[in-house]
């Protein structure tokens, strides 16, 4: 029970003949998403190197003159309720954001795709403790889980990562010990056991590289439910804790002048996680459909 | 009475998964950093204070006998006291679900329906530009987060225009509205309580519609993908070929071929929709289940956090079973 | 009715172009069955398409398509939505894949019947039970509320039969109808379309690979090379005396169950970006001369020929095939000297039993019950039936990949996986004992590790005996070399093979460590027929050597008479017949053996067994399982004696039979027995 933005058409593995997708309509309209996202993420880690250089004001350096100041003036964005430059911290929050949440999904990639490897591979007991516990895991939705975990580890950067991983590892595990279970019925296998190869070699050179493709295209899309798990996290304010720049914490600071009307603290850092995420976003859904036009 | 089978065969599979449940989120919350009653005594309470309390509450016993009485609690419906409050959980939460089950069912039942119309009408004009418009559209409310748009909305429908309630309350309390269910819109209609019902309405809006557009989108995306599928199948191109009207494509040959998906997608958003209302009921202060159950978590509220994740548990696992079963029903394929 | 005329269709994708139809004129009649054939990527289903419009994404047609006085490429969105169905039906390929899913089969002809007969619906369900009759569908009331995964192939194939014929449709098109199905039921299938084409006056259009099995129903035939037509004219005449050296290579391509030679033609069909400007097949033709590479011949019609042959060729031949001097290389016929007497045994299976155990409950699929046999050094052993009997399985359990519920199987005296009360090899030495036998695939490109070069997978069996990267490099060079490929496909990936090139790396993976078995499972099912030809020579020769034993199985009786020693035929996990190849060919001692050869198809028209051929009552999938003989449902010499008892192998002469009445059955179906 992945969470659902993650979770595109299952099974996508691109075998027989690669069709001709640059040119078709479709093929065009992928180019577009991919390019579109990847270039949205790299202008925010352009943004998140070189914050220093784009802004004025520091991470977390307090203007005292100024509190809940306007945007315009000496304060591109304006200030929030501790005097600080929203601007800078926005660009400096990109750091945080993206670091945790790419580390995150690489750490659940990791695990999940080799239990789920050895898992689908084997078969048997092993595969049914597994997935029993997989099962117990995915009995909850994931941000509630999260929530849970991260009151459990507490809020450091590193328990942060876990947290987010440990979240997203049992879909891998599904996931790749479901394309495990596929491949390991196709002659290809059979050919390597009747060829002598060893089991860790039948899944180390045949089976891994086969069952990564649904992988490559959900972990780019994953990437982006991390940033907002995270920014939720912090919102409620179990994540990133001020001072740090942190989207969602920045929200969650400024949560209270909407009612007001000052909208300056909290829409600003908010588009920029949705800029981001959007990113990501594209990146995946152009990837998926890459992988689903060469299928056809 | 062979659906019956069916559903009794999943509810005995379900089981384990249910027990795994159950000692995971006890261990859970046993491990949560945090001494809950130096939270609830103070700094000023001294060690035998703080012993009377754990008492009290049955910490000072080993964790398996924590356990034997948590689980026995459980059979009789005994969810134990909260730490904070010193009120039964179970009362607690009764009064809690009601809210958030309106808000989460209001907001589903919107997006199934919207996203199956529009995900169908989208992959029946696949690669036009009405198709690459909705489905920009629903990247966007893929990578929106619901707590700011939740804020955007308060910023807008209620700081700019002023149209909607400010974002406190579930209903206006000058209506004088009898609670019954929980649910206020619900108990509006049972009570006849005119001003209510639109009061409740207007306090609906801003909370459905943040739900309504985190939820819509990842489904949307789903339903236009299997429809897209169906689609360009072998099955579909032969009824086409066979020159069938378009009216019997549409409804004999598509619809319910792409709906056979719908199920599990519905469960799958239910618990999207679930995390979601954490984050939404504390933007609108809608004083629900989700709120409640955050509390808990911050507190260190063992018995409050073990009653709600359980629960929220329970929900996911049992609407998983009824789209299990809606599916067998839907899908000729499935072996019951 | 139809007639199509100077047909171009040219597929253009940003990057490449593809001429997939080059001049195409035929014409279909009512009351006609026509046969559209050629090898894939001929052009068949584009012409199929075209008649129906429904061609791909950046196609452009030129030329005339006319239907009933129309021209269907020149149709609006509403005159097509009128044609297809009413004006041309299709049977698809695939019939299960082509069936929708979620609505019953009955509702999906009740939708054909109201849209194109305008029936009320009533009436319409009552039609549908009619029309599943007609087409052979036993208790068609109770069908008509089956989904399409309930249905076994064969009946699959009937409803979407019954689907086409209930849009009324004036022309009939049959796109592969009988792939996929058992030699026994190809022939009741097509018997299908002449029917309609008999008593309902519809055109039928039968598109199959396969000219030999179609050519009995047909009334003419088309064949396709590279999207143009090579020959046309009367079924009968091309068949037997095939005038274009296309449709002679075609033809010579298919074994054939009287033990004819088979001829390999060099090369593939070339993928055209335009209009050819000379013969497309001169490349591959042992007649062509400098006019054929120069210029593009026309259709005319044959000299001194019947009425509406013709050919595009500036050198048509004459005769039977077979008859002229065969310029390339046959597969000959074993040599039934070579004894497997004093050879050493290789493969020994011993009463094996496998029972695939479903997951829950009890029961399970009995796949092999009791099977005994051995191989020899040199020798090839022949294993046919049709699907479902369990020759996978048995390939399976030779390789050590199943192991048997009970009995025994060795592979050069090894036992490849665990067997109850015997020792079994662990570790590296399992390994190494596992390349002793080897396997090449049915599927031969998804036998191929799909993100692993070609060089990688030859090399995969000299892994496990730990050669070095170099001497991997120097015997994968050899053996390519032997499969007369070239080095440079060494580093591609299997989806950039085409089926032949793959089934060529498959088979140098399999003899790469110089195994001591071979087990060939379908090897050229999955392929084209020149494609075939070329593989089966490859495999004939393989087969010859002398220190090697090999097991052939195969659906196609002919392709194993080709070059098997022994032959085994199984039916439902047991075998029925075993013998040397030519006395159980020629002298089948089993009824069920005999209806096998009876529904093969021989060239030149007619079948096995000529006209007093067994047929058997009903389609395998339909037999119950009985405590007798397992044919006993399907037996038309069936006693109280077979219902109930089961016979088991008894020596005929040379061969064995497990059959009661075998001793009269030469007598009941009129052959002479002769005993060799």
């Amino acid at each position: 029970m992945a969470d659902l933005r993650t979770a595109g058409p299952a099974g996508a593995t691109d075998q027989g003949v690669a069709a001709d997708a640059g040119g078709t309509r479709d093929g065009r309209f992928a180019r577009v998403l991919i390019t579109t996202g990847a270039a949205i993420l790299t202008v925010v880690v352009v943004a998140a190197v070189f914050a220093p250089l784009l802004s004025s004001w520091g991470e977390t350096v307090i203007d005292p003159a100024s509190t809940l100041a306007a945007p315009g003036g000496g304060h591109l964005l304006g200030t929030d309720g501790n005097g600080m430059d929203i601007w800078s911290r926005v660009l400096y929050a990109a750091r945080l954001d993206l670091g945790i949440a790419v580390a995150a999904v690489a750490l659940a990639v990791v695990a999940g795709t080799l239990l789920g490897l050895v898992a689908g591979y084997r078969g048997g007991w092993l595969d049914d403790v597994l997935m029993r516990v997989v099962d117990i895991f995915q009995a909850f939705p994931t941000f509630i889980l999260a929530l849970a975990v991260a009151a459990l580890l507490g809020n450091g950067t590193l328990n942060l990562v876990l947290t987010i991983a440990a979240v997203n590892a049992p879909a891998y595990a599904r996931l790749v010990r479901a394309e495990v279970r596929t491949l390991r019925e196709l002659p290809f296998v059979d050919a390597a056991v009747t060829s002598g190869a060893s089991t860790a070699g039948i899944l180390w050179r045949h089976l891994l590289p086969n069952s990564l493709t649904p992988v490559r295209v959900i972990a780019p899309l994953n990437c982006g439910w991390a940033m907002l798990t995270l920014a939720g996290l912090s919102f409620l304010g179990l994540g990133v804790s001020i001072p740090a720049a942190e989207w969602g914490a920045m929200i969650s600071l400024g949560a209270a002048d909407v009612v007001g009307g000052r909208w300056w603290t909290s829409v600003p850092p908010g588009l920029a996680l949705l800029v981001c995420v959007l990113g990501f976003s594209l990146l995946g859904e152009g990837l998926q459909e890459r992988a689903d036009a060469k299928r056809r | 009475m062979r659906i019956l089978r069916f559903v009794v065969r999943r509810l005995l599979q379900l089981i384990p998964v249910l027990l795994g449940v159950v000692v995971l989120t006890f261990l859970l919350v046993r491990v949560l950093p945090g001494d809950p009653v130096r939270t609830i005594l103070g700094q000023n309470a001294t060690e035998a204070d703080a012993a009377a309390a754990r008492a009290r509450f049955g910490l000072d016993q080993p964790l398996w006998r924590q356990f034997l009485d948590y689980l026995r609690g459980l059979v009789t419906g005994d969810f134990g006291t909260s730490i904070q409050s010193g009120g039964s959980v179970g009362a607690e939460m009764a009064l809690r679900v009601g809210p958030t089950l309106e808000l989460v069912v209001i907001a589903v039942t919107i997006a199934l329906v919207a996203a199956t119309v529009l995900g169908v009408w989208s992959a029946r004009r696949a690669n036009r530009p009405g198709d690459h418009g909705i489905r920009v559209l629903a990247l966007i409310g893929n990578s929106v987060p619901d707590f700011w748009l939740g804020l955007v909305l308060v910023l807008v429908g209620y700081s700019v225009l002023g149209w909607f309630p400010a974002p406190s309350g579930r209903v206006d309390p000058d209506t004088n509205l009898t609670p019954l269910t929980g649910a206020d819109l619900i108990d509006a209609v049972l009570t006849g309580n005119g001003p209510a019902i639109a009061s409740a309405a207007a306090y609906l809006v801003l909370p459905v519609l943040t739900l309504v557009v985190g939820v819509v989108a990842p489904l949307l995306r789903s339903v236009r993908a299997s429809a897209l599928e169906v689609l360009r199948s072998e099955p579909y191109a032969a009824a086409e070929a066979h020159g069938l009207p378009r009216r019997t494509l549409l409804y004999g040959y598509l619809l319910r071929a792409t709906l056979v998906r719908l199920p599990s997608l519905a469960a799958l958003v239910f618990g999207t929709a679930i995390g979601s209302t954490v984050l939404v009921e504390y933007v609108y202060s809608w004083q629900g289940f989700g709120q409640w159950a955050l509390r808990g978590l911050l507190y260190r509220d063992y018995p409050v956090v073990q009653a709600s994740v359980l629960m929220i548990a329970l929900c996911y696992v049992v609407v998983f079973l009824v789209a299990d079963v809606v599916h067998a029903i839907l899908d000729p394929r499935v072996r019951i | 009715m139809l007639s199509i005329e100077n047909l171009s269709v040219v597929i253009r994708r940003p990057g490449r172009q593809v001429a997939a139809l080059n001049d195409i004129t035929f014409a279909v009649r009512p009351g006609e069955v026509v046969g559209l054939v050629g090898e894939s990527g001929g052009g068949k289903s584009m012409v199929a398409r075209a008649i129906v419009g429904l061609l791909p994404d950046g196609s452009h047609a030129t030329g005339r398509v006319v239907f009933d006085d129309a021209d269907v490429l020149g149709m609006d969105e509403v005159a097509l939505a009128a044609h297809r169905g009413r004006g041309v039906a299709i049977c698809f390929q695939n019939p299960r894949g082509a069936l929708s899913p979620t609505r019953t089969v009955g509702r999906q002809l009740v939708d054909r019947l109201v849209t194109h007969q305008n029936m009320p619906v009533d009436r319409a369900r009552e039609a549908a039970r009619e029309l599943f009759e007609a087409v052979g569908i036993r208790s068609p009331q109770r069908r008509l509320d089956a989904y399409p995964h309930e249905l076994s192939g064969g009946m699959a194939q009937r409803v979407m039969i019954s689907l086409a014929t209930g849009c009324a449709p004036g022309l009939l098109i049959a796109d592969e109808p009988t792939t996929g199905l058992d030699v026994t039921l190809t022939r009741e299938i097509l018997r299908q379309f002449r029917h309609a084409a008999d008593t309902d006056g519809r055109g039928v259009l039968l598109i199959s690979h396969d000219l030999a099995s179609i050519a009995e129903v047909c009334d003419r035939v088309v064949v396709l090379y590279a999207g143009t037509v090579v020959e046309s004219g009367p079924a009968a005449q091309v068949l037997r005396e095939p005038a274009h050296p296309y449709t002679r290579a075609l033809l010579r391509s298919v074994p054939d169950v009287g033990g004819r030679p088979v001829v390999a033609t060099a090369g593939a069909m070339p993928l055209l970006t335009r209009a050819p400007q000379n013969c497309p097949f001169v490349a591959r033709c042992g007649h062509a001369d400098d006019t054929c590479a120069a210029r593009r011949p026309t259709t005319e019609p044959l000299a001194g020929g019947p009425d509406g042959w013709s050919l595009a060729c500036f050198h048509p031949q004459a005769g039977p095939i077979g008859a002229e001097p065969e310029p390339v290389r046959a597969i000959p016929a074993a040599d039934p000297a070579v004894g497997p007497q004093a050879k050493s045994t290789v493969l020994e299976i011993d009463d094996a039993h496998v029972v695939y155990r479903s997951r829950f409950g009890s029961g399970g699929h009995h796949a092999l019950r009791g099977v005994s046999l051995r191989v020899a050094a040199g020798e090839t052993l022949g294993v046919v039936g049709e699907s479902g009997c369990g020759k996978s399985t048995l390939a399976k359990l030779v390789m050590g990949l199943v192991s048997p519920t009970s009995g025994a199987v060795t592979v050069a005296g090894h036992s490849l996986v665990r067997q109850p009360g015997r020792a079994h090899l662990r570790g590296r030495a399992l390994r190494q004992a596992r390349t002793r036998a080897q396997l090449v695939f049915q599927d031969p490109i998804g036998s191929l590790s799909p993100r692993r070069t070609v060089a990688d997978s030859i090399a995969e069996p000299l892994r496990a005996a730990g050669l070095s990267a170099a001497e991997r490099a120097a015997r994968v060079a050899a053996v390519l070399d032997r499969m007369e490929l070239d080095r440079s496909i060494l580093q591609r990936y299997p989806h950039e093979l085409s089926g032949g090139q793959a089934q060529r790396v498959g088979i140098a993976r399999a003899l790469v460590g110089e195994p001591d078995l071979i087990v060939f499972d379908e090897p050229t099912s999955a392929l084209d027929v020149t494609v075939q030809a070329q593989i089966l020579t490859v495999i004939s020769e393989v087969t010859a050597d002398k220190d090697r034993a090999a097991v052939f199985i195969s659906h196609d009786l002919a392709t194993v008479r080709g070059f098997a020693d022994r032959v085994v035929v199984l039916y439902l996990g047991r075998i029925v017949e075993e013998g040397p190849v030519d006395v159980v060919f020629d002298h089948p001692r089993h009824p069920y053996t005999m209806a096998l050869l009876a529904s093969a198809p021989r060239l030149g028209g007619g079948t096995g067994a000529g006209g007093d051929a067994v047929e058997l009552v009903k389609d395998l999938e339909e037999a119950d399982a009985t405590t007798g003989c397992p044919l006993a449902a399907r037996c038309p010499f069936v006693t109280d004696t077979c219902r109930t008892q089961q016979q088991h192998l008894q020596p005929y002469g040379a061969s064995r039979a497990a059959c009661w009445r075998a001793p009269e059955l030469a007598a009941l179906t009129g052959k002479q027995a002769t005993t060799p």
